[in-house]
């Protein structure tokens, strides 16, 4: 009992080890505690501790996302009080505020709260990009993709344009689009204009991935080109121009509410963190850049590998099809000469017998033995008859598919119109594929469909022999009833042909059959 | 009565020329392939032609084709087609001329080679005998539709064993009725087809090919 115990005991310290980040859930709760003046953030705090504490796996895989929330928050905590003037806050291990250190009011406190925000971002990203991180597939697949190894760029490189706008957004001033009191309102025509873009660039990333990557990259180029002119000084002019004019023009405060990243741009002693932004967002351009091709070219072998490779899995669900088919087809062969003609011909063999030894004592009897051996003899030519029928018709063999089909049509109950157009013949196999769908269909209209008039049409246009069977019945036709379509369908398979029912109740039943193929042997005969 | 064979299985043709002999037919000319068959029978013109459709050289229906074209250039030419296959199709294409003296018959009908004999001999005389399989089909197919929905039951039976050649005392036979009967139908079916009344084999083979055509 005690050793079950210390054992469960250690088992149980094991997996809180392997799970350790999860325990970071109740101290990121506790980082929300000084934000609100209610209950709520203690609550939460309890219960993130109670997580962590009974399920340590689902909170290790919380864990780096809520970190990665936190630090996005502390973002919105340096913009909330830059602009919007906010209540001083408790963020992490700062007392943010803007109004109560004066004369630090961008650089002290609210520099501390952009670092640990950076830091907290870090340490979730840092978390989910461990080899084997709980809940770091989504990470590692951006990743991939980053580095050109994951296919085409359908996510995160194309995502990377909805920031860069925010960012260019930032430069150009925030208040310009979103209003002078931060309201989300369309209050004046920038703020329809940042609509607009915002709504274009998700345009962009959902309907030309390839486009959105490639501005994202060049935007995030140019964004940092933008920082390092602007610690020359010379960006400091155009924003000055920027905000004597434009903003001016528009009735906005000029200056307060303009940013670099997360730097505001009132000169002092943010330029380090501009200068570091700078040249990140430099580096990460430069090294995204080249990848824009790599991605195209990436792009277009991985759809082409992909087509490849659907066509590898078709070809071989159709050669397996063909195979057994084939194997099913002989087995069916055998059974019947087996079943047939080779016992009729053994019948026929003992009645010889029998008769010849009758022949003298009891020539009457030894008559009748011949004349049943006749009859037999008969009866396994009849069986061989069909049996031939069913492998290759003799007049396809003879004149080719479209007196073969004639040839159904007459023997067909129904009253059938053809109208076959062929110039030459399509390949023997793909002929043999195609009558027997002909026959087929003639045999479901004629047992199922009560109609009385059936129309065969076939012609071969744009490299496809095409063949359509409609007929007048009572329509309703269940494809997937009976082996007999199916059958069929797995043979033209074989040669990339399609057969398609179209059966509204009512009707008429209109069966499409296609098969690619040339027209290449010359008739046989010529009537 | 001068034959041609045109038959190019050995055994076949061998068993064909006795049977032939052994029932009083004379075999002017027994050959193996179309080319042969085509000389033999234009030249010899013979009472009547037993042709197989497949026969070298193309080994698909050269018989067939062979039949219909010395038909084009001796006129009503007796020939009749043996086959291992019969086909709606070329049963059509033999009957196309209308002009009788065709037969066109599974090859294992000469196992009962008095029946074959008697129908070498119909169609040597002019008549048209068809393979009961061509006529089976036919069946299922003309009583839905055509002219010949008209008839009664009876009379489709009728038509039906006279187009595979039978006199009315081999139709009464089968159908059991009397001789007699057999006469009312045929005429019943000669009038419903609108037939004249005139040379009776004339309107015999009027109503077969009307029959089978239609």
């Amino acid at each position: 009992m005690t050793k079950s115990g210390s054992l469960s005991v250690t088992g149980y310290l094991k997996l809180l080890r392997a799970n350790w980040p999860g325990l970071l859930l109740p101290l990121v709760a506790a980082g929300t505690l000084g934000l609100f003046g209610n209950p709520l953030p203690q609550l939460m705090v309890i219960l993130a501790l109670l997580f962590a504490v009974l399920v340590p796996k689902e909170s290790a895989k919380i864990a780096p996302f809520a970190l990665l929330a936190y630090g996005a928050y502390g973002f919105f905590v340096l913009h909330a009080l830059l602009i919007w003037e906010m209540q001083p806050v408790l963020y992490g291990f700062v007392h943010a505020s803007r109004g109560a250190y004066p004369g630090w009011h961008t650089s002290g406190p609210l520099g501390l709260v952009l670092t640990e925000a950076v830091a907290f971002m870090a340490a979730g990203i840092g978390l989910l990009a461990r080899p084997g991180a709980p809940g770091g597939g989504a990470v590692r697949r951006a990743v991939a993709e980053l580095r050109g190894t994951g296919g085409e760029p359908r996510t995160v490189p194309p995502l990377l344009l909805i920031p860069v706008i925010f960012l260019w957004e930032e430069l150009f001033g925030q208040q310009l689009w979103f209003g002078r009191q931060g309201g989300f309102g369309l209050e004046s025509w920038p703020q329809v204009i940042a609509v607009l873009v915002y709504a274009g660039g998700v345009a962009v990333v959902v309907w030309l991935p390839r486009a959105a990557a490639g501005l994202a990259v060049a935007g995030t180029v140019a964004l940092g080109l933008c920082g390092v002119l602007w610690l020359w000084g010379v960006v400091g002019g155009v924003h000055w121009l920027w905000a004597n004019g434009f903003s001016v023009r528009l009735g906005t405060d000029p200056y307060s509410t303009l940013f670099y990243g997360a730097v505001p741009l009132d000169g002092g002693i943010t330029e380090p963190f501009a200068a570091v932004q700078a040249v990140a967002l430099l580096g990460v351009g430069c090294v995204l850049a080249p990848r824009l091709l790599t991605w195209g070219a990436d792009a277009e072998l991985a759809e082409r590998a992909r087509a490849l490779a659907q066509r590898v899995d078709g070809l071989t669900t159709s050669r397996s099809d063909a195979t057994e088919t084939a194997v099913a087809e002989l087995r069916r062969i055998e059974r019947d000469l087996h079943d047939g003609a080779q016992a009729r011909m053994v019948a026929v063999g003992m009645s010889l017998r029998a008769a010849e030894q009758l022949m003298i004592a009891n020539p009457d009897a030894a008559l009748a033995l011949v004349v049943e051996a006749r009859e037999t003899s008969s009866r396994a030519i009849a069986d061989l008859r069909d049996l031939v029928r069913g492998i290759y018709p003799p007049v396809l063999a003879d004149r080719g598919l479209a007196e073969a089909v004639r040839n159904l049509a007459l023997d067909t109950v129904l009253d059938v119109d053809v109208d076959v157009d062929l110039p030459a013949e399509p390949p023997m196999p793909v002929a043999a594929a195609v009558y027997f769908a002909v026959a087929e269909t003639l045999n479901n209209a004629v047992l199922h469909a009560e109609a009385s008039t059936v129309k065969i049409s076939m012609k071969h246009t744009d490299g496809q022999l095409r063949t359509r069977v409609t007929d007048d019945g009572r329509g309703g036709a269940d494809t997937s009833r009976g082996t007999g379509l199916a059958g069929v369908e797995r043979r033209l398979a074989t040669f990339d042909g399609t057969l398609e029912v179209s059966s509204p109740a009512g009707g008429p039943t209109i069966v499409a059959i296609e098969v690619p193929c040339a027209l290449s042997s010359v008739k046989t005969f010529s009537s | 009565m001068r034959v041609v064979i045109g038959e190019d299985l050995f055994l076949l043709r061998d068993g064909l020329v006795r049977l032939l002999e052994a029932h009083g037919f004379e075999i002017a000319a027994a050959v193996g392939s179309a080319p042969e068959l085509l000389t033999a029978l234009t030249e010899l013109k013979p009472d009547v032609g037993i042709v197989d459709v497949r026969m070298p050289p193309s080994h698909t229906d050269d018989g067939l084709r062979v039949a219909i074209e010395a038909r084009q250039i001796v006129p009503g030419l007796p020939i009749l087609v043996l086959s291992q296959y019969v086909e709606q199709l070329y049963a059509r294409e033999l009957l196309a001329d209308r002009a009788g003296g065709v037969g066109y018959l599974l090859k294992d009908r000469v196992f009962s080679d008095a029946a074959f004999a008697s129908a070498v001999r119909d169609v040597a005389a002019g008549g048209t005998v068809v393979d009961p399989e061509v006529i089976a089909r036919l069946i299922a197919r003309r009583a839905r539709s055509g002219p010949l929905a008209a008839l009664t039951p009876r009379e489709r039976e009728v038509i039906a064993l006279m187009a595979e050649g039978r006199s009315n005392a081999a139709i009464a036979a089968r159908l059991f009725v009397t001789e007699k009967a057999v006469s009312k139908h045929a005429a019943g079916i000669f009038a419903r087809l609108g037939l004249a009344p005139s040379d009776d084999d004339n309107r015999r083979v009027l109503a077969v090919l009307a029959y089978l055509h239609s």
